[in-house]
């Protein structure tokens, strides 16, 4: 018997509809990576990209616990000297693209290979409750219904 | 008797080899010295990973396994606990294979597993 290993004609993607209302960032990014790569499924195979694609909206009411979203700090380097820049949470949410929190959080869940950045043009993320996908017919996922955890009011 | 020239086998032998490195980076496809030296090298990892094969596609299973189990509503822990309490000696190769080709038998499998757990 040989261990069955998908071939990418194989693959079905579905779409998945996350609101990310209230959700906490880190747990909600781990669950949408495991869904990107495919590691929800039985025929999981890694070399293939056999995730599904998810469409996440309201990315700008994430929620982030303790002083986080003023005190977590995203780095980047534009490569010249003294040339590092740096954001926070907060600044992120105010500026033109709120939905980068969780993009980030996301990107950094997912292995950082040629595959893993194919998987990652799976997801779409929006700052609004607006999509331009309804004509995938996504489907809803609830987070917050599987951990008690996993959303935080206020 | 006619002359021997070595040329002929030294080349003979020399295109086993390199023949051997297609595929290679840069010189190593091309020059003796340097293919040689990458298809010893390619036989070391040869000799590893048939070893190392068989523990990556154990880990294989027991990823496809969970995912199906969760599927069930149990963790992969706990579907092998149940499935021993349950006296079903099937190995993670079969229980992946049925989870992947057969839904419903690992369906049975996993009520099966539940049951013997409370």
């Amino acid at each position: 018997m040989k261990t069955y290993s998908m071939k990418p004609a194989e693959v079905e993607k579905k779409w998945f509809l996350v609101d990310a209302d209230g959700l906490v960032l880190g747990r909600m990014a781990s669950i949408i990576a495991n869904i990107l790569r495919g590691k929800h499924k039985p025929s999981y195979t890694p070399h293939v990209d056999c995730g599904d694609n998810v469409i996440v909206i309201n990315a700008e009411k994430v929620a982030l616990t303790g002083k986080k979203k003023s005190d977590k700090v995203y780095f980047r380097h534009t490569g010249y000297p003294g040339g590092i820049k740096s954001e926070t949470p907060e600044e992120i949410f105010a500026g033109k693209n709120p939905g980068k929190v969780v993009q980030k959080a996301v990107q950094r869940m997912v292995p950082s290979g040629s595959l893993g950045r194919t998987q990652l043009s799976n997801l779409k993320v929006y700052a609004g409750a607006e999509h331009p996908h309804d004509a995938q017919k996504p489907q809803e996922l609830n987070i917050a219904s599987m951990n008690n955890k996993n959303k935080r009011s206020s | 008797m006619a002359r021997v020239k070595r040329g002929v086998t030294k080349h003979a032998r020399h295109k086993k080899v390199v023949d051997r490195a297609k595929g290679a980076r840069g010189r190593q496809k091309n020059t003796f010295r340097a293919a040689k030296q990458r298809v010893d090298k390619n036989l070391q990892y040869a000799y590893r990973d048939r070893r190392r094969k068989k523990r990556i596609f154990r880990g294989l299973w027991i990823q496809r396994i969970n995912a199906a189990s969760r599927e069930h509503g149990m963790t992969y822990s706990q579907f092998v606990n149940g499935i021993k309490k349950a006296g079903i000696e099937i190995d993670r190769k079969v229980l992946a294979d049925l989870a992947v080709r057969e839904p419903l038998t690992f369906k049975a499998l996993a009520e099966q597993a539940q049951a013997a757990l409370l």
